[in-house]
């Protein structure tokens, strides 16, 4: 929020300038987010005097003027039609530039020399007016600045306003804000208040719903003539952020910026049964609202009618039917307080947002929807040469019951952590000084409190609906304290016996699995848990499965992820972009079920993904040329399982991945762990990869499950040396290896039986592989004879020839 | 006879022999010649029989003094021509060329940070718990006191999954999880994880992280909380760092504050020097020399009701955002870089 500091001087006899009290409201929770000088342009332009303004000689809408600046007069060809002498005007000598950048240079206009530029609002960059030029007080001294002569010389603060301070949405606001921080004297701006005609009662009843409108005053202004605001009004609002329309609307966007009320001004003609009705909305009414949009209302609407029908809705805009017009003569003047739950419901609805719905949301107080429905009122009869009319116009419920808020001594300084210069006049002065009552009840006036004698009965003032509570209470008491100034200690967190030796956290362990991976020679990539439902479609997946969102950002991220192939897909398509001739990467997410048994109907799966691409090697040279391969995302999967003190995988052909083939299921005994396989080729095409896309995705909830029943067993070292033999076998295609590996280790005997594969051939035209396997044998009691071990070789070629279809 | 002889000739054949030896090849081909199971010694030695049982160990004796001669003279020659050999190879060797490399993976700059910030934590007590990100709206707003329709709920743009169901937009609804888990006080503990607003231009993406905070026990005061949060960014970014605490508002804290440190590109001055004397803004902090880095505050009594907690409980809480501090800590000015998963963002956090 914008805040002007001459409109706030108006308020508090500050002298300091706006960084000075920025940093004081900063540190008493009103950010100041940025200070500035919005018309500092205009210091180089100066005041001057027409001395002489005659017609140009050869042309009829130019005037030729003698324009005393100062220290010199200057000749200066004008072309305004309003330009006069005895005029104060706004000059800018030639060699200077405007405001909006245009640098005026001298020059001749059909003869005549012009050696500068006497200004219109719009040249200033004061307003749209470039009909005329600006013509400055007659108080204005030629040759000083024009900003001092329009009062210009403002410092604009601009003020975060976090959502509980509605009361600090205005320069009333933040003064009493200021004036209780630097103890300063608060006074409200005085205007006269003259009336004038009938009692205004007379013209106009009321009934209100005070649910929704807990009160709801209005005055009536005659005679009023719709106009243009003064400039000195009209730069104020502008260097606020507030556009000028017209002396009406002005005066009440004025008051609000001052007082925090929002106001509203009807055409008391256009209103109709000399009845105001506020009430819900009946389903289905429509209203064309002041930007000319035909609103279909909801009973949680509000608003304002007359015996046609709506002309508003409360709080948020008003009607077409009752708008202001230039030839408006009768104004009745709304200053109410609105349900702020019904005004948000429907602002959000409309998607109506305005500077009105935003205070009404945040709490407006009550306690002052009377005075500044007087401020406006006669502001705006001031403005339009209007009168008010006597008598309010009023109708509101029970007035909010002042909150009564006990304050424990003991309890705040147990929060704050010290005392240090916090005694009780502290405590007092400074809620005091927020607006608040104060009472003391030391002496034991209540049984059962611990500490009577620090016990205060606190009542907050009408315009804070924050305080509620006494922990909101001591929060005023530090805010004003400073929280800078409470010393720092670190507390002793209790340790006890329960929690010693409890299972390492999900955390801990899946930084564990990180830390491998990057061991690993992979890279960790973070992306995205939403995607897009066609890219689910586009991998074969089912989008209607996956669990989407009400309101995405977009239609490429508007499901989440079931699982994490997208991301590692996208990953790798980016770094393709860039030329990258390999990717390993991985990444640690959670991939994203529907769950009908789960609260949210979702459940999370968390996964480790790796995807691999493109060459094997780091470096063209030493290293061998190859590219990545089911060998390595499979050692990287076996490296990973040995590093957990994981049995062996299995790792068996599976169906049920659109998007993979040949696509793999990784078990674990009985449990599937995860799965991995080659991306299609027109998939991978689609993200740019020329060479195979290996990925796998592995449930990390599981494998830590699993991991946990784990564990390293120690196995005493053999005595006896080993025999070694080789055999190889003839196998079909379709013949798993290890299947050849697992029937030898099998065989049962005195002798252990290790069987390793150390080559795999597959000669050319024939369909079939050569498998040889590394036979280990050992026994533990003796060193084995030659002789034993060739007849264990005969015996494991006769068995496997048996068991499965190969030959030697 | 004269075996005896015999042998000298076999050695003086020797001598003759090696010179014209020129490579380690050619002497292995020649011990063989020489001292090779079938070789000229062996052959010489096979012929023990033909002396009369008398002369046998004088044979026998001159024998294994030649044999051992010879050895002594293959191994001489041996040695020369390995140091050769060795020699010639050294003068190839070139210390310049390429090492092959094991490979060196790398972790995501948030991981990094996350990491430290956990293991501070975690050496001051708190203990690390995960959660759901689909959260419900009880968890993640109306236990924090965020009542429905209200505009604190503007703060954070949320993604919606059905009704009653968020995106979480903050870590905050691990609070409440681990009160409702734990029960009753005390409770010492951090998540951190990924959280969601509905919001991405140059400096908000959709997703980000945070690391949520949260201590209850008896006599918790803000006192404590100053202490832990200096403490905290002091481990994280060097003792040199001042902390400032401004009261701020979040509904599940009061009081409560935002939490700046002085800027770690001026150093709190708000200016950089540049060049000789030369100074500009500094563009980090927008030369205010202060960087907000931290929201906290004590636990509202709303939250300690809704998790069922005696509400005259103490507590603070605090949250961070992950990607800020990386960027602070590593000078990473674009939060894109992020979720790009570009290899030459990657490859620079080792």
């Amino acid at each position: 929020m914008l805040i002007s500091l001459n409109w706030l001087r108006e308020f508090i006899p500050f002298s300091g300038d706006a960084a000075e009290l920025g940093g004081k409201l900063t540190m008493a929770g009103l950010e100041v987010e940025d200070i500035s000088r919005p018309y500092a342009a205009l210091r180089p332009i100066v005041t001057g005097l027409v001395v002489t303004c005659a017609k140009h000689p050869q042309a009829d809408k130019l005037s030729v003027c003698r324009v005393d600046v100062g220290d010199e007069v200057l000749d200066i060809v004008c072309g305004a039609p309003n330009v006069a002498a005895g005029q104060k005007v706004a000059v800018v000598r030639a060699g200077s530039t405007l405001p909006t950048g245009l640098a005026v240079k001298k020059a001749k206009l059909r003869g005549a020399p012009s050696n500068g530029m006497i200004c219109s609002e719009f040249e200033l960059g004061l307003s749209d007016e470039h009909e005329g030029i600006l013509v400055l007080p007659d108080s204005a001294v030629a040759g000083s600045s024009v900003f001092d002569a329009l009062g210009l010389d403002d410092e604009i603060l601009d003020i975060s306003i976090t959502p509980n301070r509605g009361d600090c949405l205005s320069v009333l606001g933040i003064a009493r804000e200021a004036a209780a921080l630097l103890r300063l004297p608060l006074r409200l701006p005085d205007f006269e208040r003259h009336t004038h005609g009938a009692d205004a009662r007379a013209e106009l009843s009321l009934e209100t719903d005070h649910g929704l409108a807990p009160l709801y005053h209005g005055l009536v202004i005659e005679n009023v003539k719709n106009a243009p605001s003064p400039g000195r009004l009209r730069y104020r609002l502008n260097a606020v952020g507030m556009r000028p329309i017209s002396n009406v609307v002005d005066a009440t966007n004025y008051v609000m910026l001052e007082l925090g009320q929002p106001l509203h001004a009807f055409d008391l003609d256009r209103i109709t049964d000399r009845t105001i009705r506020v009430r819900a909305a009946d389903p289905g009414e429509t209203l064309v609202t002041l930007d000319g949009k035909k609103r279909l209302l909801e009973a949680s609407d509000i608003t304002i009618r007359d015996g046609r029908g709506a002309v508003g809705l409360g709080g948020m805009m008003g009607g077409l039917n009752s708008e202001i017009l230039p030839e408006t003569r009768r104004v009745f003047l709304e200053s109410a307080v609105f349900n702020p739950f019904n005004i948000r419901k429907t602002a959000r609805r409309l998607n109506l947002h305005s500077e009105a719905t935003f205070r009404f949301e945040r709490g407006v107080d009550q306690g002052g929807a009377t005075y500044a429905l007087e401020r406006a009122a006669h502001l705006l009869a001031g403005l339009s040469g209007g009168h008010v009319r006597p008598g309010l116009i009023k109708d509101h419920g029970r007035p909010r019951r002042k909150k009564r808020i006990t304050l424990r001594r003991g309890f705040a300084q147990a929060r704050i952590g010290t005392s240090v210069g916090m005694d009780d006049s502290f405590y007092e002065e400074t809620l005091k000084s927020l607006g608040c009552e104060v009472e003391d009840i030391s002496g034991g006036l209540r049984e059962g409190e611990k500490n009577p004698a620090e016990c205060w009965i606190v009542t907050p003032p009408s315009w804070r609906y924050d305080l509620t509570r006494e922990v909101d209470l001591v929060e005023e008491v530090v805010r004003l304290y400073g929280v800078d100034r409470i010393p720092a200690a670190l507390p002793g967190i209790a340790r006890n016996l329960e929690s010693a030796g409890l299972p390492e956290t999900k955390t801990a362990f899946i930084s564990r699995v990180k830390h491998w991976a990057r061991g690993a020679s992979l890279n960790e990539i973070i992306t995205y848990s939403f995607t897009g439902s066609k890219d689910l479609e586009f991998l074969g997946l089912d989008a209607s499965d996956a669990i989407s969102l009400q309101n995405p950002l977009s239609d490429d991220l508007n499901v989440l992820r079931p699982h994490l192939a997208p991301g590692l897909l996208g990953a790798l398509r980016n770094n393709l972009a860039q030329g990258a001739p390999f990717a390993r990467l991985f990444e640690t997410a959670a991939a994203f079920a529907a769950d009908p048994s789960s609260e949210t109907g979702a459940s999370e799966q968390t996964r480790l993904g790796l995807i691999l691409h493109g060459e094997r090697r780091f470096r063209p040279w030493p290293d061998a040329a190859g590219d990545l391969d089911y060998s390595d995302i499979k050692g990287l999967i076996e490296h990973l399982m040995h590093f957990l003190s994981l049995p062996e995988a299995d790792f068996v052909r599976a169906e049920s991945l659109p998007w993979l083939s040949p696509a793999v299921d990784i078990l674990l005994g009985a449990e599937k762990i995860g799965y991995v396989g080659r991306v299609k080729r027109e998939i991978a095409d689609r993200y740019l990869a020329r060479k195979e896309v290996w990925s796998a995705e592995i449930d990390l909830d599981l494998l830590q499950t699993l991991h946990k029943k784990s564990g390293i067993l120690f196995k005493s070292l053999p005595i006896f040396p080993p025999a070694r033999r080789d055999i190889t076998f003839i196998a079909p295609p379709g013949l798993r290896a290890d299947s050849i590996r697992k029937t030898i280790e099998e065989i049962k005997g005195p002798m252990e039986i290790e069987a390793r594969l150390i080559d795999c051939f597959e000669p050319q035209g024939k369909d079939e592989r050569n498998l040889t396997f590394r036979l280990t044998f050992r026994r533990a009691d003796r060193t084995l004879k030659d002789a034993e071990a060739d007849k264990q070789r005969e015996l494991i070629a006769e068995a496997v020839q048996k068991t499965l279809s190969v030959r030697m | 006879m004269n075996l005896i002889a015999e042998l000298e000739k076999l050695l003086s054949g020797l001598h003759a022999d090696l010179p014209g030896v020129s490579s380690l090849a050619g002497l292995d081909e020649l011990q063989t010649v020489y001292l090779g199971r079938k070789g000229a010694l062996a052959r010489l030695m096979g012929r023990l029989p033909e002396l009369s049982p008398a002369d046998r160990p004088a044979f026998g004796k001159a024998a294994n003094a030649v044999k051992e001669e010879m050895v002594s003279l293959f191994a001489q020659r041996r040695k020369v021509y390995q140091t050769q050999a060795e020699d010639a190879g050294l003068a190839r060797f070139d210390p310049s060329l390429p090492g092959r490399l094991p490979g060196q993976g790398t972790l995501h700059p948030v991981t990094l940070v996350m990491e430290e910030i956990c293991r501070i934590l975690v050496n001051l007590g708190f203990e690390t718990v995960n959660g759901p990100e689909v959260e419900t709206d009880f968890n993640n707003f109306q236990a924090l006191n965020f009542p429905p329709d209200h505009p604190a709920r503007d703060m954070q743009d949320t993604f919606f999954v059905r009704e009653g169901v968020v995106m979480r937009t903050h870590t905050s609804p691990m609070q409440v999880r681990a009160m409702l888990e734990k029960g009753k006080p005390p409770v010492a503990v951090i998540a951190p994880g990924k959280v969601y607003r509905r919001d991405s231009d140059m400096t908000h993406s959709p997703m980000f992280h945070q690391i949520e905070g949260l201590l209850v026990d008896e006599n918790v005061s803000l006192a404590h909380l100053r202490g832990t949060l200096t403490f905290f960014l002091r481990e994280l970014f060097g003792p040199q760092v001042k902390v400032r605490f401004r009261p701020s508002f979040f509904p599940f804290t009061e009081p409560s504050l935002e939490v700046d440190m002085s800027c770690i590109l001026c150093k709190g001055t708000g200016q950089r020097v540049i060049g000789r004397g030369g100074k500009e803004p500094c563009r980090v902090c927008k030369s205010s020399g202060w960087l907000e880095i931290l929201g906290a505050g004590m636990v509202d009594p709303a939250v300690f009701t809704a998790v069922g907690f005696d509400p005259e409980c103490s507590g603070f809480a605090f949250g961070l955002g992950v990607e800020r501090v990386a960027m602070l800590k590593y000078g990473i000015d674009d939060l894109r870089n992020f979720f790009e998963s570009d290899l030459r963002f990657l490859k620079q956090f080792i």
